[in-house]
């Protein structure tokens, strides 16, 4: 059954690694360097695309088949849009940096590449809808239902979002925009994010999850309540009042998804968190829930108005997404990879001194990193709201930029470590063939 | 993992049950709220340019559109240019282009209907930097290039990287867009009032009242005004004694003036007046005509007078806000009283010097 997936994973660890080498050099990059402009729209993309939306591909590519208890409907189809992603990203990579921007946030890709990525994007949802067709069990696992979800919504939202093929003007491009810019993190990372940790908490700690019909809750609330809420990033804008009153009442609202999410995650590893301390993948995945808690409570709070008067406009915006694609996302998926990696090549992960390694810096140095775009961002915001000219405050934020800079070399330091480990282990001799595996080889050592 | 999959069925399920009704209802949602937020908006803002709204589109003197004639799509102006260079430079990541309410010293308040014209968007998320909805005709175009190519010369506290990589004519399109930003706003009389510091007119009106308003800038009584202006406003950079060292300068690159510097005896009255109202630019000394009437300005003047400037400029540590000074805020400054009586009896004696009345 998992031999099905071997041939697709590798595929797509290629993939991976080319993508991690692209995206990850842009984290250290800080505010003052020469061609900022033009290395955030090539940042944000390839973090995004590149690396956030490949990796996660991946694991759903790994995880849908091995729920619905089948093959996964072609390997070939899969392939062919892991390299077309690539293509696509090392392209959009490339163009951006040269300046071929479309000039909207998060939606910067030109026109051919945008068309790239949508094929590619619905080859993997043909695929995966296919499978599901195929499957093998009556009862569809939470997992199943936010992935699927998240590849029904993706493409829609990347058609819309980008206009493609019809552009708009003033206020409705801006609208549109955050459209797009908020749902790809909520109806696309946020959703693929959560599916992965509700598959990977009850495999890895062996429990059932702790509710099913509370995690069946949590997915049809963030279904019904994610849509609307991009214009609460235009909140003082003349947009219309009742798109602001929707924006801002929809996202209040998400935090009856986020509480049911994470209280089902703590309660399914009641009795099991002595597991942290010796394994790795859980421990990521958990940090990773700790994140969510952080970045998905504030969320709904700088969302209402009187708090987003107050903050917007400043770093601890920039912060705030960090948390969400950072701290919480690449956490979940980097915990998937440390244990599919292992389940589907049959081989024993190089090094889990360097995965603990790995884990240390990223969660040091994205400490270090959020804790300072915070504090700049409340400099920031006595700045704005007592209406200072910037030229009078803005060095009392270059200690902010340092630590920044600090907290982002340490992460992509942890990386390069990750990719290293990563490819010693593809090079390795299987301790096994995949199909004799029914138990992950956990990765094991020391608590510390 | 879960209990449900223990009663797996083998047989390949396909659609079944409430699998096909419920993909429905739920991928409904995300359809149903592109169509609620985009296509209501389309017609009602889309149809109402305002009247401050941007034109970027080449148009013939009888107003028709200037099209390619290869092409067929519109030409753009030097403004519509410009933009294109604004958006491709990424210069909406830093700089903001919405007035908000809450917002001051940023100009008139702006409308739907003023971004009629713009695509792609440029109203920006964050502000690094700051807002541009109304920075046309502020400062001139030769400073608009020299600060594009090296923005830490003309303000030294800035983190905006340098466009020095554009060519000439990519520079001077930008900042015949940049000029264009508010432009409409700002002439519009209705708008006057928002502005009036940036006519030529109300300059010169602020000179004739500075005129009219000043007092007797060598009296004790103007000095002793001074005095008071000067420690709610100055002191908290500058000093309770004007040496440079109030609690914020402790953390300024640029520091504050100390006036015990020597130089300072060859400031004119105007000199001074002028310097006090219009600030120094790049550095955290505001304009203070934008805050402070003249006659308050002039008191300042007389006060500033009064401080001693000897051979060599005094330095002392920073102050601190907990210092014993500052919880005695009715005790005038150390070294002024007498400084005072200096002048007085210097009056008084009409002109023979003022060093046998010191202490």
């Amino acid at each position: 059954m998992l031999s099905a997936i071997v041939w697709l994973v590798i595929g797509m660890g290629a993939g991976l690694l080319g993508a991690l080498e692209f995206s990850f050099p842009d984290l250290t990059k800080g505010v003052a360097q020469l061609s900022f402009t033009r290395l955030r729209p090539a940042h944000v993309n390839t973090v995004a695309f590149g690396w956030l939306s490949m990796a996660n591909v991946g694991a759903c590519l790994y995880i849908i088949p091995a729920l619905c208890k089948t093959k996964l409907f072609s390997e070939k189809l899969a392939n062919f849009s892991c390299y077309l992603w690539n293509i696509a990203i090392g392209v959009g990579f490339i163009t951006l940096a040269n300046g071929y921007t479309e000039g909207r946030e998060y939606a910067e890709y030109r026109e051919p590449i945008d068309i790239l990525i949508v094929i590619a994007l619905g080859s993997v949802s043909y695929n995966l809808f296919r499978t599901l067709l195929t499957r093998k069990v009556k009862k569809l696992y939470v997992s199943v239902w936010y992935i699927m979800g998240a590849f029904f919504w993706m493409p829609i939202i990347y058609i819309v979002g980008n206009r493609t093929f019809v552009a708009m003007d003033g206020l409705n491009d801006g609208i549109l925009n955050w459209f797009y810019g908020h749902n790809i993190l909520g109806m696309w990372f946020t959703v693929l994010g959560v599916g992965i940790a509700y598959y990977m908490l009850p495999k890895m700690s062996g429990k059932p999850i702790w509710s099913h019909s509370l995690s069946m809750f949590g997915f049809w609330t963030i279904a019904f309540f994610y849509a609307p809420t991009g214009t609460h990033h235009l909140l003082q804008s003349p947009v219309p009042e009742w798109l602001k009153a929707l924006a801002v009442i929809f996202s209040a609202a998400l935090v009856i998804p986020v509480i049911s999410v994470l209280v089902n995650f703590y309660m399914t590893m009641k009795g099991s968190w002595w597991m942290l301390t010796t394994n790795m993948p859980i421990r990521f995945v958990l940090t990773g829930a700790f994140w969510y808690l952080i970045t998905c409570i504030q969320g709904p709070f700088q969302a209402t108005r009187g708090i987003n008067w107050y903050i917007h406009f400043t770093q601890w915006v920039v912060g705030h997404a960090h948390a969400a694609l950072l701290g919480t996302f690449t956490f979940f998926v980097i915990g998937a990879l440390y244990y599919g990696i292992q389940r589907i090549t049959g081989k024993r992960i190089y090094s889990v001194r360097l995965v603990k390694w790995h884990y240390w810096l990223l969660l040091i140095g994205f400490t270090l990193f959020f804790l300072a775009l915070t504090i700049a961002g409340l400099q920031q915001s006595v700045g704005w709201a007592l209406g200072y000219p910037v030229a009078q405050w803005s060095l009392t934020l270059m200690p902010m930029w340092l630590v920044r800079s600090i907290g982002g070399t340490l992460m992509f330091f942890s990386s390069c470590l990750f990719a290293y480990n990563i490819y010693m282990t593809l090079r390795e001799q299987p301790i096994s063939s995949a199909l004799e595996i029914k138990v992950a080889v956990p990765i094991e050592g020391d608590s510390n | 993992m879960s209990d449900d999959n223990n009663k797996q069925d083998l047989k390949p399920q396909g659609i079944k049950g409430y699998l096909l009704p419920a993909v429905v209802v739920a991928f409904s949602f995300a359809v149903i709220y592109t169509v609620v937020v985009a296509i209501p908006n389309l017609p009602s803002l889309k149809s109402k340019p305002s009247e401050y709204a941007i034109e970027y589109i080449e148009k013939d003197k009888d107003g028709s559109i200037k099209r390619d004639s290869k092409t067929g799509k519109p030409v753009p102006n030097q403004a519509g240019r410009g933009r294109a260079i604004y958006a491709r430079e990424g210069c909406f990541y830093c700089h903001s282009q919405f007035v908000r309410p809450q917002d001051r010293d940023f100009g008139s308040r702006v409308r739907a209907g003023d971004y009629a014209n713009e695509t792609p968007n440029v109203l920006g998320t964050s502000r690094t930097g700051p807002d541009l909805s109304n920075e046309g005709g502020k400062l001139p175009d030769e400073w608009h290039i020299a600060h594009l190519k090296d923005p830490r010369f003309y303000t030294p506290g800035s983190i905006m990287p340098s466009f020095s990589f554009l060519s000439d004519e990519e520079l001077k399109d930008l900042v015949a867009y940049l000029q264009t930003l508010g432009r409409k706003r700002f002439d519009d009389p209705a708008n006057r009032h928002i502005y009036e510091a940036y006519f030529p007119e109300a300059d010169e009106a602020f000179w004739k009242a500075s005129e009219h308003h000043k007092p007797n800038v060598d009296s004790a009584a103007a000095a002793n005004a001074g005095a008071g202006i000067y420690r709610q406003n100055c002191a908290v950079c500058h000093g309770l004694n004007g040496l440079g060292n109030g609690p914020n300068a402790l953390a300024m690159a640029k520091k504050p003036a100390n006036f015990s510097d020597p130089k300072y005896k060859k400031y004119s009255n105007e000199t001074w007046y002028w310097r006090v109202a219009e600030g120094v630019p790049g550095t955290r000394m505001p304009r203070w005509k934008l805050k402070l009437e003249p006659q308050q300005m002039w008191y300042l003047v007389a006060f500033l007078k009064t401080l001693p400037q000897d051979e060599k400029p005094i330095i002392e540590p920073y102050q601190s806000i907990d210092s014993a000074a500052w919880q005695s805020q009715s005790a005038l400054p150390v070294g002024i009283v007498s400084n005072y009586e200096k002048l007085s009896a210097g009056a008084a004696k009409s002109g023979t010097g003022g060093s046998a009345s010191a202490h």
